[in-house]
């Protein structure tokens, strides 16, 4: 059928050739024209009037629809949910009057007026969800789909991926920096690829949107990346239904691996019209600060450190006493810091047309000075009948976003170049943070360039600008009865502007007097589906959904850069590049990609109790190989609701079981450009100091580049007990991806490194648990409470032939020489590799027993000892050994919401277990050295009067080693949210004619349990960089946040 | 109603026809190179780029060939800053054949020489300028047998690649090792080709490879095969051909990106700061972004490299230093010892990574030590063979030669005179592993007493034979 519509598509359009160009225009003003055509009434026979109330609290129930069996006939109920009904039909009549959120009722309607009651669904069963492309009764899924709660959407965030965090089995977030709109790395179900991206996929009112922080970098900016989905305002939210397995993600085919998350924004009702108004205001402080040497600690180990290798020390004991605890860089440089919101929305409908509006600003300060996260966003959906066959709607949100972070630039070497966090870290106790005259003191004998790190925080410019629109629009038109066609046209505008201007003040500027940057990139996105979807019922028995489709997808990104140095005036900041008497290397950059694919699924159910699902996809990317452009994406699903069975319905305290398997493949096409050709790189020589370019090949060219493919087989079963109060998830699962994508390693007497083949496998396998229960339930007080759990398993299985393991390079080059990671056949991704440390060498006799790293000549009592793990006598890098990975044992959350009569409270604790940190940071603050400030452990160093077996003896930059005592226990349990609210009653809302007002204090990450040492467990410094997750490496940190807010509709 | 159909057909009709054809438009393909002289350029200009730069590690001539050929002598070692494991090893000796540097260096080698397979095998098939095209094709010539010169001392036999894969399947990657004498026997013919490039250049081309630089290279292969009577037979036609070479008389000149490029470098590894290509062999030096914060990474392996110098030899103070000064505050550091200084750019000590001073690869003096050295291994210490070290003492201030040694006490007396003039030249480990002294020296420094004569030879890079199971490794080291 597909095939044969698009054939005529193909014939209509030569015939409508001409009007190619203004055939937007036609898209757009057609439709009015058939409105116009519409509009005949039918014979006026019987006036129905009627209302429409809920059973338990006998309120009235706006946007019912009511219609009258085995017509065409509805109507909807008015704000006080009253209907008024020219029916056409003779007394008596069934009808059938449904909602979301209410049990179905069907009556019979002998005359008028009738007082309806809906009850309010116990059964989930019953509820309507979001799948991709279109909605699914709940009992007839097949698939493992979560829906978010709505307590985790009422949750204070900048961006959604911040809410996902804990709301759903199977989905762990972790979010890199607390930098106001940083961005958080998202995994469901396990990471699948090494080398392709891992985040799952985003579906915004149907747009896909693969959340790619790199689209909003261009390369000036420098710290914590900016994120993508902070563009979007999360109070537009109605519902998020994340996709897991491979029977719901498989319809999108080769970006449906790491799983899909589906959000829907708010959209207006028949028969209402409300304005809301919302708005909080909140502190922020910081959880932690680190502990450091204070100013006599630290003089004292400068000195301890010139006697190590024969120097005279540097302090007097006079002048050491004199010191003090000296500067606290950190208290200077955190601040407590206020958040607000404020949203105003419209949203109502009639008859004919449904639509919601608002207006978002958020307006975030970090805790650390001069750091700051705005937003601006509009968002218009609106949708209306055009006829009784022909709909059309509209959903967009434009937004303008500014980021002020802070320079945290992770890629750089060492501590001590400008990352503004670590600046403030490392700067030495005893230097002043303000001279006698009160301003900055730009003095520092310890450092080759005279700078103040708060001074730079305040004065480094560091800027990110992002407009983004994001929108579609479709029309969807009845063709038959239950057959619907449906036709949609989107776009995301995304551009970005990143400013940068040190001054010469400043450690960046200062040996280049003054550097600025300003860099440019646009992502321009367009989307275009057509689905045709048919609903046919046979004999009240046989359920049929068939969906069909074709869609595809188009971006193109263009980046540019532009810098210069060296300024007489720093007035000017970034906006006078040409005043910069020595220009940097410009740089610009452009892609684009294309998808096109071809969709198709059938569900079917008979008796809503056995129920299939099978879907298919075909995508035809042009990232892979000539030969290989297109990938077929199967599945296939089945569930049982057994409770419907009578040898269930027997059994009372099981109110609702269903069971579901589910098998299919799925890809993965997150590689990146042009990975197939053979790219040349420009590798440019000094002729007698005249820079010539030329050019070389980086890698051979691979025409049989192919997907990653995951299979993945879930079992699951959906318990409802005691009349639904307690229900159970469970969920079983196995991924297994082939053909990764891996650079291997080819013989380098090639000229060539690498090259990128299908080769490889991981596995992920998991179980994930979700419990609610309505504790108490039916009086004026309410408990209820919700469990997550999830517990994946990582496993490489095979890095091709050539090699079982391989340390992926990290993108920074102090802690790169290390090879803190090591991807290894049997171990999980992200496993740290290292040595074992067994204490200190107290003793030279110690040392001429034990085998030692350096040479027994060099190594010295006080010095680190190592494990000789293979017991040859040696410590070698056949010592190092599994330290362990970032990836967590198992994940859950515990939420409890009570409520009595108008105040309501919600306690949400969140938690990871079993995970490892590699707390760089620790290990960089260990390195003693004459000028930089340590970690408050060296305190307690090895001296021969204080013989640790703990901390090493003070030398001067000692080799950093990657070892057991910098891989940290990075579990946790948070307590992430707590809300007290309180709902107003009657009497004040008709005063103030309000329907509904609340008012709520909340205090999030309020309390942390857990053993590491760093800012925050949840840390990534180097974000979505997949084989470098769980390193901090001087992170921007985490903050605790108390609010006030309130919620009023009129 | 048939115009909604119509509508709906044309809105996804318009988008249906995205191509999945790859075109970048930011990035160049492989395929549509090598078309136009200007591409012809480009590509050789990427071989001599391979010299210079190194997307990850430090490139050939900025400290990686250095690690090989210097820090396992007894000039050099890794000192308390060096913070890579198998740095510490090859300074120690004790390097295996996982060393992360003994592969960077083989991976640099060849991927030189794939970019000089590619412009070899590709420019003849682009008209243009004939003259300019057989420039270009000799001086990739020659970079080859540059390469190839070092992987052939290094590793002994070598598998001896000349042609650019045209598959990606493994199995016809993998290439087993050649005897050294058929790489050899490349080497020679690239050279004897390369011979004809010219002999001097003009402006932005001042840098390539010219006639005199293929002679001096194959100069040198003669004497590391001890073909004497070639050697002896090269050397003069390098000093009296007509190419202008001589020494400078300021050695310090040698290491100044002011006199860059001057009568005695015969051919360098071209640096440049600020905008260019700097040298990350500041390294060698210090860590100077960091004043006083920590010592160098590459140190002396003992004082007798320093001791080896008199007091009157201009050569020392060029080749180490004990005090800087921070250009930016003025400030004067003195350091506790002497370090390497030959490639310290005093001028742009804050900024890392931008050393404009070139490295020489070849220069004049060496091609008066080998002529020196081929006519004593010929026919004694005669006259001639004198005046080629008493020209290089002379400018050194350290005067003649004591005049009527025996061909063995001359030998010596040459081999002593080129340790001085090489130091941190990439020079001292070939020299002792062709004049087989490499155990006997090396062994003289206390932290380097586990030289052996397997040492002669480096490990052939276990990730090399893990992909390739043919490949055979040197003797002496276990896999």
């Amino acid at each position: 059928m597909e095939i044969y519509l698009h054939a005529k598509f193909l014939y209509l359009f030569r015939t409508f050739k001409v009007f190619k160009q203004s055939a937007i225009l036609l898209l757009i003003l057609v439709p009015f024209a058939a409105f116009s055509q519409t509009g005949s009434q039918s014979v006026i026979n019987s006036k129905l009037y009627g209302k429409v109330v809920d059973a338990t609290n006998k309120q009235p129930i706006p946007g019912v629809v009511v219609r009258i069996k085995g017509t065409t006939h509805a109507v909807a109920t008015n704000t006080d949910g009253e209907f008024n009904f020219v029916t056409g039909q003779k007394f008596p009549y069934t009808l059938l009057v449904s909602f979301i959120g209410y049990d179905k009722v069907e009556l019979i309607a002998n005359g008028s007026p009738v007082q309806i009651e809906l009850k309010p669904a116990i059964n989930q069963l019953t509820d309507v969800v979001v799948v991709g492309y279109g909605t699914q009764k709940k009992s007839d899924i097949t698939g493992s789909i979560s829906s978010v709660p709505k307590e985790n959407l009422n949750q204070v965030s900048s961006s959604v991926d911040n809410l996902l965090r804990g709301a759903a089995p199977g989905v762990n977030v972790t979010q890199s920096s607390g930098q106001p709109g940083a961005s958080a790395s998202i995994r469901i179900r396990g990471g699948n690829s090494i080398t392709g991206g891992n985040e799952p996929l985003y579906v915004i009112d149907g747009f896909p949107v693969y959340n790619d922080n790199a689209s909003v970098s261009t390369g000036s900016g420098s710290g914590a990346g900016v994120n993508a989905l902070s563009t979007i305002n999360p109070s537009d939210i109605e519902s998020i239904e994340i996709l897991k397995d491979a029977s719901a993600t498989a319809i999108y085919g080769s970006r449906g691996a790491n799983g899909v998350i589906l959000i829907s924004t708010k959209k207006g009702r028949k028969g209402t019209s409300d304005v809301s108004y919302g708005a909080y205001y909140g502190q922020q402080r910081i959880t932690k600060t680190l502990p450091l040497l204070d100013a006599t600690q630290w003089a004292n180990l400068r000195n301890d450190i010139l006697a190590s290798t024969g120097q005279a020390p540097s302090f007097t004991a006079d002048q050491i006493a004199a010191l003090g605890k000296g500067s606290d860089w950190q208290d200077a440089a955190f601040r407590h810091a206020p958040v607000q919101n404020h949203e105003l929305s419209f949203t109502g409908g009639d008859e004919r047309s449904r639509f919601a509006i608002s207006g978002n600003y958020f307006n975030q300060d970090g805790i650390v000075l001069n750091t700051n996260f705005k937003r601006y966003s509009l968002r218009a959906n609106y949708e209306r009948d055009i006829s009784s066959k022909f709909k059309i709607g509209l959903n967009s949100t434009t937004s303008y976003s500014t980021s002020t972070g802070a320079a945290t630039n992770t890629g750089s070497a060492s501590l001590s170049s400008p990352n503004l966090i670590t600046n403030i870290i490392t700067t030495s106790p005893v230097v002043p943070i303000k001279d006698q005259s009160g301003n900055y003191n730009l003095v520092n004998p310890y450092t080759s360039v005279p700078s103040n790190p708060i001074n730079d925080l305040l004065s480094v410019i560091n800027k990110t600008n992002i407009n983004r629109s994001l929108g579609n629009f479709y029309g969807e038109y009845t063709l038959l009865p239950g057959l619907k066609a449906k036709v949609s046209l989107g776009a995301d505008l995304l551009s970005t502007k990143q400013n940068y201007f040190a001054g010469p003040n400043t450690a960046n500027g200062y040996a280049v007097v003054g550097i600025a940057s300003v860099g440019n990139a646009t992502v321009n996105t367009w989307l275009n589906e057509n689905t045709l979807t048919y609903d046919k019922v046979i004999n009240d028995k046989h359920f049929i959904n068939i969906l069909a489709g074709y869609t595809t997808q188009k971006s193109t990104g263009e980046a540019a850069t532009a810098g210069s140095k060296n300024f007489v005036s720093s007035a000017t900041t970034y906006n006078s590049l040409q005043s910069g008497s020595q220009t940097s290397t410009p740089t610009s950059s452009a892609y684009s990609w294309a998808l096109n694919s071809y969709l198709a699924r059938i569900n079917y159910s008979f008796l809503h109790k056995y129920n299939f699902t099978v879907s298919g996809r075909a995508d035809g990317s042009s990232r892979f190989g000539a030969g290989n452009k297109w990938g077929y994406f199967p599945s296939a699903g089945f569930s049982w609701n057994a409770a419907d069975e009578d040898f269930i319905k027997n059994v009372k305290s099981i109110s609702s079981l269903k069971l579901r398997l589910s098998a299919g493949e799925t890809g993965n096409q997150e590689i990146g450009q042009y990975q197939s050709l053979a790219t040349l790189s420009p590798v440019n020589y000094d002729f007698n100091s005249v820079l010539i370019t030329g050019f070389a090949a980086n890698r051979l060219s691979n025409p049989d580049l192919k997907w990653e493919k995951t299979k993945q087989y879930d079992a699951g079963v959906d318990l409802g007990l005691l009349d639904n109060r307690i229900n159970l998830t469970l969920d079983a699962y196995y991924k297994k991806t082939n053909d990764l994508l891996l650079s291997i390693p080819i013989p380098l007497s090639t000229g060539y490194s690498t090259s990128l083949q299908n080769i490889g496998s991981v596995q992920n396998k998991g179980l994930e648990v979700g419990i609610n229960t309505e504790n108490i339930s039916g009086g004026a007080f309410t408990w209820k409470t919700s469990l997550v759990y999830a517990l994946n398993r990582n496993k490489v299985l095979s890095l091709g032939a050539s090699q079982t393991s391989f340390f992926p390079a990290v993108p920074n080059s102090t802690l790169g020489i290390l090879q803190p990671v090591n991807i290894k056949v049997g171990l999980p991704l992200g496993t740290f590799w290292g040595y074992k440390t067994a204490g200190i060498f107290q003793s030279a006799a110690e040392i001429a027993s034990s085998p030692t790293l350096d040479t027994k000549a060099n190594t010295k009592p006080g010095d680190r000892k190592y494990v000789d793990v293979n017991g040859d006598g040696l410590i070698t890098a056949a010592d190092k050994t599994n330290l362990g990975s970032s990836q967590p044992k198992f994940t859950g959350s515990f939420t409890n919401s009570f409520s009595y009569r108008h105040v309501d409270l919600l306690v949400f604790f969140q938690g990871a277990y079993g995970n490892k940190i590699y707390n760089a940071l620790r290990q960089q603050l260990e390195i003693t050295n004459l000028s930089t400030n340590a970690y408050a452990s060296i305190a307690d160093r090895w001296t021969p009067t204080n013989p640790s077996n703990d901390v090493a003896r003070a030398t001067n930059s000692p080799v950093a080693q990657m070892s057991d005592r910098y891989i940290e226990n990075g579990s946790y349990l948070r307590l992430k949210n707590v809300v007290l609210g309180y709902t107003f009653n009657g009497e004040l809302l008709n005063k103030i004619r309000a329907k509904q007002l609340r008012i709520y204090v909340s205090a999030q990450n309020l309390a942390t349990i857990t053993k590491y040492k760093g800012y925050d467990p949840e840390v990534n410094s180097f974000e979505q960089n997949n084989t470098s997750q769980g390193i901090d490496f001087g992170a921007y940190p985490n903050y605790k946040t108390f609010l006030v807010g309130l919620n009023v509709t009129f | 109603m048939k115009k909604i159909y119509i509508l709906m057909g044309v809105a996804s009709i318009l988008f249906s026809c995205n191509k999945l054809d790859e075109k970048p438009t930011s990035v160049i393909v492989k395929e549509q190179f090598f078309k136009t002289q200007a591409d012809a350029v480009a590509g050789v200009t990427a071989v001599y780029g391979e010299l210079v730069s190194d997307g990850t590690e430090q490139p050939l001539y900025g400290r990686e060939i250095n690690f090989l050929t210097d820090m396992t002598t007894d000039d050099l070692s890794a000192g308390p800053s060096a913070i890579n494991p198998n740095v510490r090893a090859l300074s120690s000796i004790t390097y295996t054949t996982t060393n992360d540097r003994v592969q960077v260096l083989w991976r640099q080698l060849y991927t030189g020489i794939s970019r000089a397979n590619v412009a070899i095998d590709q420019i003849p098939t682009i008209s243009f300028d004939p003259a300019t095209r057989t420039r270009l094709v000799l001086e990739a010539k020659f970079l080859r047998a540059l390469f190839y010169f070092d992987l052939v001392r290094l590793w002994g036999d070598v598998p001896l690649v000349l042609h650019d894969p045209t598959s990606t399947d493994l199995n016809s990657l993998k290439t087993n090792r050649s005897p050294a004498a058929d790489v050899y026997k490349q080497i020679i013919a690239d050279l004897t080709d390369a011979q004809s490039l010219p002999a001097t250049y003009t402006g932005a081309d001042i840098g390539r490879a010219t006639a005199g630089a293929a002679k001096t290279l194959l100069l040198k292969v003669y004497l590391t095969q001890k073909d004497w009577t070639n050697a002896v037979a090269k050397a003069k036609e390098i000093i009296n051909g007509p190419y202008g070479y001589g020494l400078v008389t300021n050695y310090g000149d040698l290491f100044n990106k002011a006199t860059k490029n001057g009568k005695e470098h015969i051919f360098s590894a071209q640096f440049d700061s600020n905008g260019g290509l700097g040298n990350s062999s500041v390294l060698m030096g210090a860590a100077f972004t960091g004043f006083g914060v920590s010592v160098p990474a590459d140190i002396p392996a003992d004082s007798s490299v320093y001791k080896q110098f008199s007091a009157n030899d201009t050569r020392r103070a060029v080749t180490f230093y004990t005090s800087l000064t921070n250009p930016s505050t003025g400030v004067v550091k003195v350091y506790p010892t002497f370090y390497f200084g030959k490639y310290v750019d005093r001028t742009v000590l804050l900024t890392s990574n931008q050393s404009g001073i070139n490295f020489p690869v070849l220069r004049y003096a060496d091609v008066l030590l080998m002529y020196s050295e081929a006519l004593n291994e010929l026919s004694g210490a005669t006259a001639d063979a004198y005046s080629g070290i008493n020209q290089v003492r002379n400018r050194a201030n350290t005067g003649d030669l004591t005049p009527g040694l025996s061909q063995a006490a001359f030998r010596d007396s040459l081999y002593a005179e080129r340790r001085r003039e090489f130091v941190q030249e990439a020079q001292r480990w070939f020299d002792l592993a062709r004049t087989g002294k490499l155990v006997e020296a090396v062994s003289k420094v206390a932290t380097k007493t586990n030289v052996s004569a397997k040492n002669y030879l480096f490990p052939i890079p276990q990730s090399e034979i893990s992909i390739n199971a043919g490949l055979t490794q040197n003797t002496g080291y276990t896999n």
